[in-house]
């Protein structure tokens, strides 16, 4: 899967836990660009791109990104 | 040498001019005074503690430094541990060993063991709980490489000791403090006229309305097997308001001191009083403490606990509270009071709304009438679960619940004023003054922060100059110590 597939499918898993259809993540948004993103809705969203992936994330990893790309970095390290 | 003493004021006095006089010129010479100041103002309230405070630093200094260097994992993890270990460790010890010992003799005497270990005699440093919490950040952010790793050894120990902010808090980031002793400070007129803004508010708080609710609600609490349920849950109200004056007054000062040697210490009231429910409260009430909690304990733990959906987010929320609650002291009453405000948001969780931002309007002269209700609410519970935390014991809050609720409410309570202020309705107009102002400037980080900023000058004059007066007449005459200076 390419990489922008990738985020398409992740924008998908925004949409669908946030509940916000105006949702367009890029490579370098943050949780301060989306109000809806916090701590919270973070896990949410987490467990939805493992289930969707099928992967399993560190707690390590988790807390690691800075924004969108780093995540698809840190899902692409998975598929290597 | 508290912040409201004659002592203190002379050794700040002195300290100001040397800073900004002698000191102003260069940023090593400013580091040092400072780290001279805060040592000084250390060992004045207790010498003995200011080796372990300088071994803690020197420790978590070399600590920081060699997690960065090192490119062996195992390595890296071995020194962020030792960190660790000393960081819980030297808590464990000071704050809680007794309290073990005691919990431990208790247990075995329930089951009819005696094995009766003794207690030691320990004293415990002040501020442990706070300069703890700023070495345990340091070391997890550099380990996470959320920060770089200061190679300044009079920066960092700066960061850990720093005068304003050692014996209470609040508990500042080196993400957010360590760049400020990096960089020289510059006196800006604004900067100190604001912090001296918000010393004057501070000093109101404590020595007004904290001082004199004290004289009120500690013989309440201490006589409440006799007292009637009326002069019970007025103690129970007037503690509520006599612990947030008491702590954000103090703050207030601890960050306006700050302010007035150029530093922007963070955070940590934002008018809890107002909250409009308990998620709320907590990220209004003792910031510095709720946010560290939330990113190094809540934070982790919920996301090991990510399967179990939002019992996961439970079980997270009710450990986080209750360290908390351990964290203030080792007593169970803190335990059990962290352990229920934790249980306070679990509605929250299942109704998905911990983290929904309530809407407030802005500027309003009044709240909605369901706002209103929302906050007397939220003031209702926060009120309650103080009972348990100013107890000496679980037993003493549950007689004084018990006190509420089964004995009669008359004779109506006529509260006996020892305060300064001679008659009740004195008081009780100072009580309304302090709410007014409060909720008048609850948009700003301290309420008079920019109030009557459309007058002109003369007239804000007259109003601190009466706050000032405020200060003089009617703050109690004996020294009180700040409540949170014991945790």
């Amino acid at each position: 899967m390419e990489r922008h597939d990738k985020l398409k499918q992740i924008n998908d898993i925004f949409i669908d836990i946030l509940d916000n259809e105006d949702i367009l993540i890029e490579e370098n948004t943050t949780a301060k660009d989306i109000d809806e993103w916090d701590s919270l809705t973070h896990i949410q969203l987490v467990v939805a791109i493992e289930k969707k992936f099928k992967i399993r994330f560190t707690s390590r990893e988790i807390q690691s990104w800075k924004n969108v790309g780093e995540m698809i970095d840190c899902i692409e390290t998975k598929f290597a | 040498m508290i912040f409201n003493s004659i002592t203190f004021a002379a050794f700040f006095g002195i300290f100001f001019i040397l800073y900004w006089f002698v000191a102003k010129k260069n940023l090593s010479f400013q580091n040092l005074l400072v780290l001279a100041g805060s040592y000084l103002f250390y060992a004045w309230a207790d010498w003995r503690f200011l080796a372990f405070l300088i071994g803690v630093s020197a420790l978590n200094f070399y600590l920081g430094i060699h997690i960065e260097k090192t490119n062996n994992p195992k390595y890296k993890k071995l020194l962020l541990y030792i960190g660790l270990v000393q960081g819980v460790g030297g808590l464990a010890f000071f704050k809680y060993f007794n309290f073990f010992i005691t919990s431990f003799n208790d247990v075995f005497q329930s089951l009819n063991f005696n094995i009766n270990l003794h207690i030691l005699n320990i004293i415990i440093p002040l501020g442990i709980s706070f300069f703890t919490f700023k070495t345990i950040s340091y070391i997890l952010d550099v380990d996470k490489g959320k920060i770089e790793a200061t190679k300044d050894w009079v920066v960092f120990f700066n960061y850990v000791s720093f005068f304003p902010t050692i014996l209470s808090g609040p508990i500042d980031s080196g993400r957010m403090f360590i760049p400020q002793l990096q960089k020289k400070r510059v006196f800006d007129y604004r900067q100190a006229t604001n912090g001296l803004r918000q010393i004057l508010w501070g000093l109101f708080k404590k020595m007004v309305i904290a001082d004199n609710l004290a004289t009120i609600t500690n013989p309440i609490f201490e006589n409440h097997l006799q007292l009637p349920s009326s002069s019970l849950l007025l103690g129970a109200f007037f503690y509520t308001i006599q612990i947030y004056a008491d702590f954000s007054g103090y703050s207030d000062m601890a960050i306006g001191l700050g302010r007035l040697i150029g530093f922007n210490v963070t955070p940590n009231f934002n008018f809890p009083l107002f909250a409009q429910n308990i998620a709320e409260f907590w990220r209004k009430w003792h910031i510095s403490l709720t946010s560290w909690l939330t990113e190094y304990v809540f934070t982790p733990l919920s996301i090991s606990f990510r399967d179990l959906g939002k019992a996961g987010l439970i079980l997270a929320i009710v450990i986080n509270f209750t360290i908390c609650g351990i964290w203030h002291g080792a007593n169970w009453t803190y335990v059990l009071f962290g352990f229920l405000h934790g249980c306070l948001f679990i509605p929250l969780i299942l109704k998905g709304t911990m983290n929904k931002k309530k809407k407030t309007t802005k500027n309003k002269l009044l709240p909605t009438f369901k706002e209103f209700l929302n906050i007397a609410g939220t003031f209702i519970q926060v009120m309650f679960l103080f009972v348990i935390f100013r107890a000496e014991t679980i037993s003493n809050a549950f007689h004084y619940y018990l006190g509420i609720f089964s004995r009669s409410s008359f004779p109506v309570t006529e509260f006996e004023t020892k305060t300064r202020t001679g008659e009740n309705f004195v008081f009780i107009i100072l009580l309304l003054f302090l709410l007014v102002i409060e909720w008048r400037g609850r948009e700003n980080q301290y309420a008079i922060e920019n109030l009557g900023q459309k007058y002109p000058r003369i007239v804000r004059f007259v109003f601190y100059a009466l706050i000032i007066f405020l200060i003089g007449m009617y703050a109690p005459t004996n020294e009180t110590p700040f409540i949170y200076l014991k945790f």
